[in-house]
């Protein structure tokens, strides 16, 4: 089915179609009619689930409000599936069992709007642990963010399997390592795992309901520090949806300098993993001790540019906060080439030994069906055969100017997870030496950042990070943010690892973890 | 000398510079990753902190977790005191029968192993089921091992072993795969690449550490001078094999002692650079990969056995 002929379908059976700005397509449905649309858009016209979350619209005597986004990657635009629940009774018919990708999602929405997904096949809590009591909906509008909650004791069961010799090992939520706290939940017999379930959200910060009340400039600071590591590429995805709303337009020296910003992020990251995945998770530590040594120097080129090292601070509403000078980029373009060159040194020991090949070959393979059904994101599922980047499906800052491919593989295992990450940062430094030149030669060093208002009005914004693609939802509504969706790939990830943990053995699964890497605060938001 | 002097003498300098040995690795190792690394004194400060820190045990141990410390340590310093390390012909030899070695390491490792099981932690009990694994695979490695030297020297005690030590391995080639072997169970008994990473903090990855690590200030002080008086103890037995020079024994006067901890001193740094060039150079082995380690060793035994019976007939 081509895109025309599915809009045409779409628009027969919505009440509203519009079509927005940043490239999106929001088709208002009937809550009978969603699960059915959501479905047959999945099942029937092959379209990955990106993004489901809810509104809270009882305000305007709305109710509340269900909106699934799929990605139509070929035609680069959004569809937004839209439907209203009555805010007496807000529940619609769970979409989990055929749209895999939305069983997170739906249990989310559950706990933070009391929005019931019947028939989800799990219908646990996930956010809310049990010391949250039961009917607490923070996201709801009339619950106050200072809100001191009771001492609760709801059931969280975890999954248990039965069976002499089985054995469970619980791991976290304080671990050894300096990581962020969640805890996994092993089903094992010897040291084969059987099932692998984790548990996190420990450190729910309440971002979504901070951000509520807000302007987009009080709100940037807080996405930034969504998740630490994906300072860059968060700042953009956010920033962008609030210009699509404002209807600004961003200067293309300020696009170059975006993708500057995420592609060092971008190169930085994937140079830690490659030394975190060798070194560390293998206990080959030449490769941990020189990985690290590098990432120092990419840091420091950081606090030289942003003027702190985690790339924080150069993407605003409107465009970059500073224009940089031919110095500063060539500074850039110099510190990347020279950790590349050391870099592929490393790949190249890394790659000469037998050890660390057979430990990381075979290693927590997802298959393609299973990053397609979980919708998995980034590195994760490129490693598996999805063919998905949003930088060419959706070309968002500068990319669309400059000549980018994207790169896949598809063993699934860690090693191709590692040598994936190789391709893109040989990618990320042609893409930074494309930017530099492009801002040199056809830009002018004055304009770097447009006005960029606070109207009303609702956009997506996306970038693709490191770790994959990153996908907001904004509204305003009297020049404050009204509702802000920040959705990091670690979200969708996750649940990857009862899928490619089952069938290894328990000392590779640290492997596995460093392998994908998730934030756990990009996640507890 | 007198034969019991020469037990007090090797027993202290042994005990004495073990935690100098675990410090020079870590220096190297340091050193070859490009990093600075701690001071190769800094093992004896970690153990005189941890005897003045404060201990928690777990209520749901036992006495076995008590226990363990004490035994564990007490099979190290056995071992120091009945192996040829730095001296020869010392009043505890005869009892370095290779049945008697092999049961005082096992001694160790058990009472490790019920420690691990003790502290009812799901790391502990891990580690133990790993040891058990590994040791199961460990064991007849090294009794073989140890027989293919025996029928070499024609001694049953490593004590005797030694005579074909150094000049008298090159008139017996066919004990050298056994030699290998013997390096391969050193590895493996310590806990060392390729089979354990002594320095990994990732709790489902680790053998001895898991096992040990419920335990904290004194009773750890003494479990980690253990680890420390183990790996002494084989890389002086190794280094000792290939070259059983500097060695005291009833014959030297007593002028020699003084050259005793500076002969020990050279042959540990000698051993450990050597075992840092080892673990900077390979990843650890994927768990199911050490069967196929410890049937090698199994195999190089076997093979020194089987040369030496053949080249006993000719």
């Amino acid at each position: 089915m081509n895109v025309d002929e599915l809009l045409r379908s779409l628009a027969e059976m919505s009440r509203d179609v519009r079509v927005s700005a940043e490239g999106r397509v929001i088709a208002w449905v009937r809550r009978t009619d969603f699960p059915g649309v959501a479905t047959s858009l999945h099942v029937r016209s092959g379209l990955p689930l990106d993004l489901l979350f809810a509104t809270d619209d009882r305000a305007e005597g709305r109710g509340f409000g269900v909106h699934a986004v799929f990605a139509l990657d070929q035609a680069h635009y959004w569809l937004e599936i839209a439907t209203d629940l009555p805010a007496e009774s807000p529940w619609y018919e769970s979409i989990t069992r055929e749209v895999m990708a939305a069983h997170w999602y739906e249990r989310y929405a559950q706990d933070m709007f009391g929005i019931r997904a019947e028939g989800h096949p799990d219908d646990r809590r996930l956010v809310h642990h049990e010391n949250v009591p039961a009917l607490t909906h923070p996201l709801r509008k009339d619950f106050a963010w200072n809100t001191r909650l009771a001492q609760a004791n709801e059931p969280y069961p975890m999954g248990r399997v039965e069976g002499e010799g089985i054995f469970q090992i619980p791991v976290g939520p304080i671990h050894a390592g300096i990581i962020e706290p969640g805890h996994f939940r092993f089903n094992v017999a010897g040291e084969r795992i059987i099932t692998l379930e984790g548990k996190l959200f420990f450190t729910h910060k309440g971002v979504e309901k901070l951000l509520e009340g807000r302007t987009h400039a009080d709100a940037l600071p807080f996405v930034e520090r969504v998740s630490g590591d994906s300072a860059a590429s968060h700042a953009l995805a956010f920033c962008q949806a609030v210009e699509a709303i404002a209807g600004c337009k961003v200067p293309e020296r300020a696009c170059m300098l975006r993708v500057l910003a995420v592609e060092l992020e971008r190169f930085t990251m994937h140079l830690h993993d490659l030394a975190n995945i060798c070194g560390m998770g293998t206990g080959f530590t030449v490769m941990a001790a020189n990985g690290f040594r590098i990432v120092e120097r990419l840091r420091r080129l950081s606090a030289r540019l942003f003027g702190n090292r985690f790339f924080r601070g150069l993407v605003v509403p409107g465009g970059v906060s500073t224009p940089w000078t031919s110095a500063q980029m060539a500074d850039a373009v110099d510190t990347v080439d020279g950790a590349w060159s050391e870099a592929s040194s490393l790949v190249r020991l890394a790659l000469d030994s037998d050890t660390l090949r057979d430990r990381l070959e075979t290693t927590g393979v997802l298959t393609r069906d299973a990053a397609w059904a979980y919708g998995a994101k980034g590195v994760a599922a490129r490693a598996s055969g999805i063919d998905r980047d949003a930088r060419r499906n959706h070309p968002h800052a500068g990319y669309g100017l400059l000549s980018f491919s994207g790169r896949t593989r598809t063993e699934g295992d860690v090693f191709a997870r590692v040598m994936l990450r190789v391709d893109e940062m040989s990618d990320a430094l042609n893409l930074i030496r494309a930017a530099a030149g492009f801002c040199r030669d056809r830009t002018s060093e004055s304009d770097y950042r447009a006005d960029c208002e606070c109207r009303d009005g609702d956009a997506l914004g996306w970038a693709e990070g490191w770790r994959g693609q990153i996908l907001d939802w904004v509204r305003m509504r009297d020049g404050v943010i009204d509702r802000a969706v920040i959705r990091d790939p670690s979200f969708c990830n996750w649940p990857l690892f009862g899928e490619l943990g089952p069938g290894n053995i328990v000392p590779d699964f640290p492997l596995c973890n460093k392998s994908l890497n998730l934030s756990y605060s990009g996640t507890d938001l | 000398m007198n034969p019991a002097l020469l037990t007090t003498v090797q027993v202290v300098v042994v005990v004495t510079f073990a935690p100098l040995a675990t410090g020079v690795v870590r220096r190297v190792k340091a050193f070859l990753q490009g990093r600075h690394g701690p001071p190769v004194l800094l093992p004896y400060w970690t153990l005189l902190t941890l005897m003045r820190k404060e201990m928690v045990l777990s209520t749901s141990t036992s006495w076995v977790f008590r226990a363990a410390p004490y035994v564990v340590l007490a099979t190290a310093l056995l071992s120091a005191a009945v192996l040829p390390l730095v001296a020869r012909g010392g009043i505890a030899a005869p009892l370095s029968h290779m049945v008697v070695v092999a049961g005082i390491w096992m001694l160790g490792a058990v009472f490790l192993v019920l420690a691990g099981l003790d502290s009812a932690g799901a790391f502990g009990g891990m580690g133990s089921s790993r040891e058990m694994t590994i040791s199961a695979f460990l064991e007849p490695a090294l009794i073989v091992t140890l027989a293919s030297f025996a029928l070499a020297s024609g001694s049953s005690t490593v004590d005797g072993m030694l005579a074909i030590g150094g000049r008298g391995l090159l008139s017996r080639p066919w004990v050298l795969p056994a030699l290998a072997s013997l390096g391969l169970i050193a590895l493996g008994e310590n806990a060392r690449y390729p089979v354990d990473n002594p320095a990994t903090h990732l709790e489902l990855t680790m053998v001895h550490e898991a096992m040990v690590l419920e335990y904290s200030g004194p009773y750890l002080a003494l479990m980690e001078l253990a680890s420390m008086v183990k790996l002494a103890v084989f890389a002086l037995l190794l280094v000792n094999i290939v070259l059983p020079a500097g060695l005291l024994t009833t014959a030297t006067g007593i002028v020699a002692l003084a050259a005793a901890p500076l002969v020990t001193a050279v042959k540990l740094g000698a051993a450990m650079v050597l075992l840092a060039l080892v673990e900077s150079s390979m990843a650890k082995l994927r768990f199911y990969g050490l069967p196929e380690y410890f049937f090698g060793s199994l195999f190089l035994g076997l093979t020194s056995l089987a040369l030496g019976l053949f080249a006993g007939w000719l």
